[in-house]
């Protein structure tokens, strides 16, 4: 198998739970080498998808729905897939009574890596994680961020060629963050493929090739991040913050400006800059962000949902 | 298309050896605490029972009361810790701690991992028996022969209250169910399953149930490995622990199945 094959393909798949359609007909595919993010708000089915993936959770039997990764098929070969791949669920679930190191040298007999072998590979990975120093610390005396990383380095123990990451980042600070782009990046790199979900917008821009926006199950778009905002959205926007300004804002707009109205604020599109600007003149700072619009623009024109609304 | 001929993941015993192997890892961390009570445990309970109840029962089937108890004492020793580790241990890993959910990221199957904590739970089981025939026996209760082949009953006892627990914890919606399981059927067990008095004493009408507990046949097998009295009918209770090991840690395993691949 060359990097640039497909690794994963998914195909018509669904995933009820009591009645309620989890993941509704979902069809994607991943190439070698790179890296691919399910985006979307809270709920819209993107880690039931991500189980179906590895095994932790079966799909709907449906004849004409299939998953293949590497060649397998999860309903039956999970272990072939598990052996392959490095998967970072969204719960931190390290295993609280034992320390660091030891979290990994256990996880790393479930590889059956030979022991000589191991105690390099883990100091390596402690290393690339930057936990270096954190080698006998419990548990519970990690932060987050640290658990994280340690997660990360657990899943990457047996050199996987995919590594699945459910929310890598969600409530790290930033610094972190940046580390944890900056690793996938540098394992890309190496020509492992990535499969991540996430509800950062910004975090589908910084480290993924492809993108698949998601909503209640369903797909709404996919493609390139930069494209997806290219073809499918004015290239500025205009926020409006205050009811106030937005009544203001919207008696000046001008003829074919679109506009979205919430409850207290209103945004306004344009392809042009000097259109949105002359807007704005007549705001007070503070009253306005002019700014290039993003994924999150995309999601809120094709839902006409926040990416980040509570669910 | 991958050649399945090829073993492109661990083996089956690899992956049951690697739950078995993080079992014993955090059991062993805290050596002292965790494994000083196995010892501990008989002598209270003799001491208890030797000076105080011991002199007003002399005898009991033909043994005098401190051998009798002693040669019962390893079996629910046995129970006690499978049914622990099983239950209370199981349930936290499940529920709170999820370790489940991240040992299952790695190549092993949720049978393997509950495979694994059965067997785990059976070395307990045999750990437990032991040290508590070996306290006895430097008390002369028991012959020193006793911790041959009586300790494996131990491992039998502890795999069959380890499905009987993992059973009943795939029923459980919260931890403090568990007491109706100690108070309402362990406990009762100890005391009707001829550990404390013979089987004999008990109605006629009752005595058919004892046959139902488990334990009875744990005990029946254990007192007569240490007093090296075989009998035919222990192969009767053999295959009793067998089956209802087989049986109940089928459904068990499949119960919850349910709940870890979702």
């Amino acid at each position: 198998m060359t990097n640039t094959d497909i690794v994963i393909t998914v195909k018509n798949v669904t995933k009820t739970y009591g009645g309620t359609k989890a993941v509704d007909d979902l069809g994607f595919s991943v190439q070698g080498a790179t890296c691919y993010g399910l985006l979307g708000p809270n709920g819209a089915g993107k880690t039931t998808m991500m189980k179906m993936i590895y095994g932790k959770s079966q799909r709907d039997v449906d004849r004409e729905s299939a998953i293949s990764v590497f060649g397998y098929d999860p309903r039956g070969d999970e272990l072939a897939i598990k052996y392959l791949s490095g998967v970072v669920p969204q719960d931190d679930n390290l295993d609280e009574e034992l320390n660091v190191e030891q979290n990994l040298r256990i996880f790393s007999r479930f590889y059956d890596i030979p022991r000589r072998e191991n105690k390099k590979r883990i100091e390596e990975l402690l290393g690339f994680m930057e936990l270096s120093e954190k080698h006998r610390s419990k548990i519970k005396a990690l932060s987050g961020g640290m658990k994280r990383r340690l997660v990360i380095a657990r899943a990457l123990l047996n050199r996987p060629k995919l590594l699945i990451l459910d929310e890598p980042t969600t409530g790290l600070d930033p610094q972190v963050r940046h580390l944890i782009w900056d690793r996938i990046r540098s394992l890309k790199k190496q020509g492992m493929t990535i499969l991540l979900t996430t509800h950062y917008m910004e975090e589908a821009f910084q480290i993924c090739d492809n993108v698949m926006i998601m909503d209640k199950g369903k797909r709404i778009i996919e493609g390139h991040p930069h494209a997806l905002v290219r073809d499918n959205i004015e290239a500025y926007v205009l926020d409006v913050i205050g009811n106030d300004a937005a009544e203001k804002a919207l008696r000046k707009v001008p003829e074919g400006m679109r506009q979205d109205r919430t409850a207290d604020n209103a945004r306004l599109y344009d392809n042009d800059v000097n259109r949105l600007r002359s807007v704005a003149e007549i705001l007070k700072p503070g009253e306005f962000v002019l700014r290039q619009s993003n994924l999150e623009d995309v999601f809120l024109k094709t839902t006409g949902r926040q990416l980040h609304a509570r669910q | 298309m991958p050649d399945n001929s090829s073993r492109v993941y661990p083996s089956l015993f690899t992956r049951i050896y690697s739950v078995w192997f993080r079992h014993y890892r955090v059991y062993t961390r805290n050596i002292i605490s965790n494994g000083l009570p196995p010892f501990l445990e008989p002598l209270i309970f003799l001491a208890g029972i030797g000076l105080g109840m011991g002199k007003y029962i002399s005898e009991m089937d033909g043994l005098p009361y401190l051998e009798f108890l002693a040669t019962g004492l390893p079996i629910t020793a046995a129970m006690f810790t499978a049914a622990f580790e099983c239950s209370f241990g199981t349930f936290i890993r499940l529920e709170f701690d999820k370790v489940y959910d991240g040992m299952l990221a790695a190549p092993i199957t949720v049978r393997n991992l509950l495979v694994g904590e059965i067997l785990w739970a059976g070395s307990k089981g045999l750990f437990f028996s032991s040290a508590v025939i070996l306290v006895v026996m430097l008390f002369g209760l028991v012959p020193p022969t006793a911790l041959l082949l009586a300790p494996f009953v131990g491992f039998l006892t502890g795999v069959m209250f380890a499905s009987l627990s993992l059973f009943i914890t795939s029923f459980v919606g919260s931890i403090n169910h568990f007491n109706f399981y100690f108070t309402g059927f362990l406990s009762p067990m100890f005391f009707f399953s001829g550990v404390v008095f013979p089987l004999a004493n008990l109605p006629a009408a009752i005595r058919p149930a004892a046959e139902l507990f488990p334990l009875t046949h744990s005990v029946r097998i254990m007192r007569s490995l240490i007093l090296a009295k075989p009998a035919p009918v222990l192969l009767l209770d053999l295959v009793f622990i067998v089956l209802f090991t087989v049986v109940v840690g089928f459904f068990a395993i499949r119960r919850l199945s349910r709940k870890l691949i979702v």
